[in-house]
C-alpha cells in the first residue's frame, strides 16, 4: 500500500497538502478562514428585480464553490424574492455590509464564509439596538459557534458529518465498518462528541484520541497506532483541521507511514487526498454544493413560513455530500461491493 | 442588482482549487444540435444509481438517441427550456406537470405503477401527520412536489422537506431532521441495506405512482424513438425501475 518515493509522487504529495491548506482556508478549516477569490469569474448577475417582492441579501465571495451554492439557492427563491447579491472580498468592510443593507432593507441576509459573517458581527457590534434581518450562515466553519456570536441567525454546518462518510463508506467496502478512530486537536473536542452520538444511530462506535494543538508528526503517529492496534479501529476518519495537515513531510511522516502498516480504509474530506497513483485516503466525501443551494432554499422558505422566527430554528446539518473513491485501493485492501460503482460520484483507478 | 469589487487575485489559487476537484459547474444543459443528428431525450429519474451511470448506460445501449440524464429537478426543468428535447423518459407524474402524455409507459411485473411508502424510525407514523415534517426528493419544483405529497399522504398540513437526491433522505431520519420520508416502496430495500436505523413503514393511501414514461415531445422523430426504447435490453430496462414497455 505504501507509494514509490518517486519525484512525480513528492510533487504530487506536496501538491496535495497545499489543497489541503487551502480547502482548510476556503472550507472547513479551523483556523481564520478568509475568502478564496479567484481570477477571472464573470461578475454575479442578479434575476431582475420585481416590484414588491421582498428581497434577500446575499453577501458572498465570487468564487466558484459559493456561485455554485447561490446558483442552486436562486434558482429556488428567485419567484418568491429579489435577490441583491454583494460580492465581498478581503477590502470589504462592513459599512460595505451596512451600506447594502440600508440599499436593499432585507427580508433575510444570507451570509457565506467565515469573514463575511465576521464582517455582519461587526455590524451588530456597530448597530447595539438597532432592528437586526434574519441571518441564514453558510460554508463556514463552525457555524454554531458563529450563530452564538450573533444576533438572529440560524444556518447551516460545512462539516460533513462523520456518519454520512461513515455510511458511505460501508455501501463501498465489503469490510465491516463498526469502529472509527479519528485523532483531534482541543478545538475539535465539541463537534467530535457530537459526532459520537449521530454515529451511534448508524452502530459505529467513534473513537475519539486528542492530541495537542502542536501536536508533532510523531505524535500523531503514536496515536494513530494506537488506534490501529489498540482501539483495533474498522477505519480512520480525517478532520479537515490544518493541523493535522501540515505539509507534504508531515503527511509521509504521520499519516502515510503509519496508515501503509496499518491497511485501515481511510477517510477524508477533501477530494485529491484521494488518489491511486499514491494511496493515502479511501473515499472523499465533500459536500454537494448544488445541494446546499436547494436545502438554504429550504430553510428560509420555512423561515418565512414562520414569521422569520430564526430563534426557533436550530442549525441544520448538511443532508448531502459527494464521494471520491480510489476503487483499486478498496478492491484490493478492502473487497469492493458488487454495486458500489453506481453509487459513487467520482471512482478513480 | 449585484454590488462587485474589482480584485486580481493570484492565479494559482484558481488552479489549486480546480485540483481539488470541487469546482464542478453542474450538468450542463445541452441542446439537440449538441448531440448531432440523433433525436434528444432527456431523462429525469430517481433511481438506485448516480446519474453519470444511468447516462452512460443509456448512452451505449441506446446509441441512435442523444441521451442526457438530469439528475436534480431544476437542470431538468432548465434543459427543458434550453435544450429542446424531443422526448422526455420520467415518472408519469413528472410528464403530466407538464401536461405531456407518455408515448411508451413502463412496467414493471405487469404493473404500470408503484405504490410510495412513509418510511420513519422506530414506529410507524400512525394518525393525523398535521404538522410533521416530511422529507422527498425534489420531483417537481417546491409548489408541484407538495402538491404530489399532499396527494399520496392525503393531508395537507404536512411540512415539506426537498432534497436533491434520493440518498440524501437517509440523513433526514439519522438527523431527526424529519419524522418521515417518502419513496417508491422498490427503493425500500435499498435504503435498508445502507442503513442500520430500525424503518418502518406504511403504504401511501395516495398511490400508486406511474412508473417512468416517454413522451415524444416532437412527433417526426417518434416512430424511432419509441423503436429504440422498446428494443431496450433487460438489464438498461432493470436499472430504470421497469421490464416492459407498452405503448400508449
Amino acid at each position: 500500500m505504501t507509494a514509490p518515493r518517486t519525484p512525480h509522487w513528492r510533487l504530487a504529495a506536496f501538491s496535495t497538502t497545499l489543497l489541503v491548506f487551502l480547502a482548510g482556508c476556503a472550507t472547513t478549516g479551523y483556523e481564520s478562514v478568509s475568502p478564496t477569490p479567484m481570477p477571472d469569474l464573470p461578475p454575479i448577475v442578479d434575476p431582475p428585480a420585481r416590484s414588491g417582492a421582498p428581497t434577500l441579501l446575499i453577501a458572498m465571495p465570487n468564487s466558484p464553490n459559493f456561485v455554485e451554492v447561490r446558483k442552486s439557492l436562486v434558482s429556488e427563491v428567485r419567484k418568491n424574492f429579489n435577490i441583491y447579491t454583494l460580492a465581498v472580498g478581503p477590502e470589504s468592510t462592513p459599512a460595505d455590509l451596512a451600506a447594502a443593507i440600508e440599499v436593499v432593507n432585507p427580508v433575510c441576509v444570507v451570509l457565506m464564509n467565515n469573514a463575511t459573517m465576521k464582517l455582519y458581527r461587526q455590524y451588530q457590534t456597530a448597530h447595539p439596538t438597532a432592528p437586526m434581518p434574519p441571518a441564514v450562515l453558510l460554508m463556514a466553519s463552525f457555524v454554531e459557534e458563529v450563530q452564538a456570536r450573533l444576533r438572529r441567525a440560524t444556518g447551516i454546518a460545512y462539516e460533513v458529518p462523520g456518519v454520512t462518510a461513515f455510511v458511505h463508506l460501508r455501501s463501498v467496502t465489503s469490510a465491516p465498518i463498526n469502529r472509527v478512530g479519528v485523532i483531534y486537536r482541543p478545538p475539535f473536542r465539541k463537534f467530535v462528541e457530537h459526532q459520537k452520538s449521530l454515529a451511534a444511530k448508524e452502530h459505529v462506535e467513534l473513537i475519539g484520541v486528542s492530541v495537542p494543538n502542536d501536536v508533532t508528526a510523531a505524535g500523531l503517529r503514536g496515536a494513530l497506532h494506537d488506534l490501529a492496534n489498540g482501539s483495533k479501529v474498522d477505519a480512520i476518519w480525517m478532520l479537515n483541521d490544518n493541523g493535522l495537515v501540515r505539509d507534504a513531510k508531515f503527511v509521509d511522516d504521520a499519516w502515510r507511514t503509519e496508515l501503509s502498516d496499518a491497511r485501515l480504509p481511510l477517510i477524508v474530506g477533501v477530494s485529491n487526498l484521494v488518489e491511486p497513483s499514491s494511496p493515502l485516503g479511501t473515499l472523499a466525501v465533500v459536500p454537494d454544493h448544488e445541494a446546499l443551494g436547494l436545502q438554504a432554499a429550504n430553510l428560509i422558505f420555512d423561515l418565512a413560513d414562520n414569521d422569520w422566527k430564526v430563534e426557533n430554528h436550530p442549525v441544520e446539518l448538511p443532508l448531502s455530500v459527494k464521494t471520491v473513491v480510489d476503487v483499486n485501493l478498496v478492491r484490493a485492501s478492502f473487497g469492493l461491493r458488487p454495486d458500489a460503482l453506481s453509487h459513487i460520484d467520482k471512482a478513480l483507478e | 442588482m449585484t454590488l462587485r469589487r474589482n480584485r486580481h487575485p493570484p492565479r494559482p489559487i484558481a488552479w489549486l482549487l480546480l485540483g481539488l476537484g470541487l469546482l464542478h459547474p453542474s450538468h450542463p444543459a445541452r441542446s439537440a444540435m449538441a448531440q448531432g443528428a440523433k433525436p434528444a431525450v432527456h431523462v429525469f429519474l430517481q433511481l438506485d444509481a448516480k446519474s453519470s451511470v444511468v447516462e452512460k448506460t443509456l448512452q451505449q445501449h441506446l446509441p441512435q438517441l442523444g441521451i442526457v440524464v438530469f439528475g436534480r429537478f431544476r437542470d431538468f426543468e432548465e434543459g427543458l427550456t434550453t435544450g429542446r428535447p424531443d422526448a422526455v423518459l420520467s415518472i408519469r407524474a413528472v410528464l403530466e406537470q407538464r401536461g405531456k402524455a407518455p408515448s411508451l409507459q413502463g412496467n414493471r411485473g405487469g404493473q404500470s405503477a408503484e405504490p410510495y411508502v412513509l418510511a420513519s424510525v422506530n414506529q410507524p407514523l400512525e394518525g393525523s401527520l398535521a404538522g410533521k415534517t416530511i422529507g422527498v426528493v425534489d420531483l417537481l419544483g417546491r409548489d408541484g412536489t407538495q402538491t404530489f405529497l399532499n396527494g399520496l399522504l392525503k393531508a395537507t398540513d404536512v411540512k415539506i422537506k426537498r432534497v436533491a437526491k434520493i440518498e440524501d433522505l437517509l440523513p433526514l431520519l439519522e438527523f431527526s431532521a424529519a419524522d418521515g420520508i417518502v419513496l417508491p416502496r422498490s427503493m425500500l430495500s435499498r435504503l435498508l441495506e445502507r442503513t442500520r436505523l430500525v424503518i418502518k413503514t406504511k403504504e401511501l393511501p395516495g398511490g400508486p405512482v406511474g412508473l417512468p414514461a416517454v413522451a415524444v415531445l416532437n412527433p417526426a422523430v417518434r416512430d424511432v424513438i419509441v423503436r429504440c426504447f422498446q428494443e431496450l435490453d433487460a438489464p438498461s430496462k432493470r436499472l430504470l425501475g421497469i421490464d416492459s414497455w407498452s405503448v400508449q
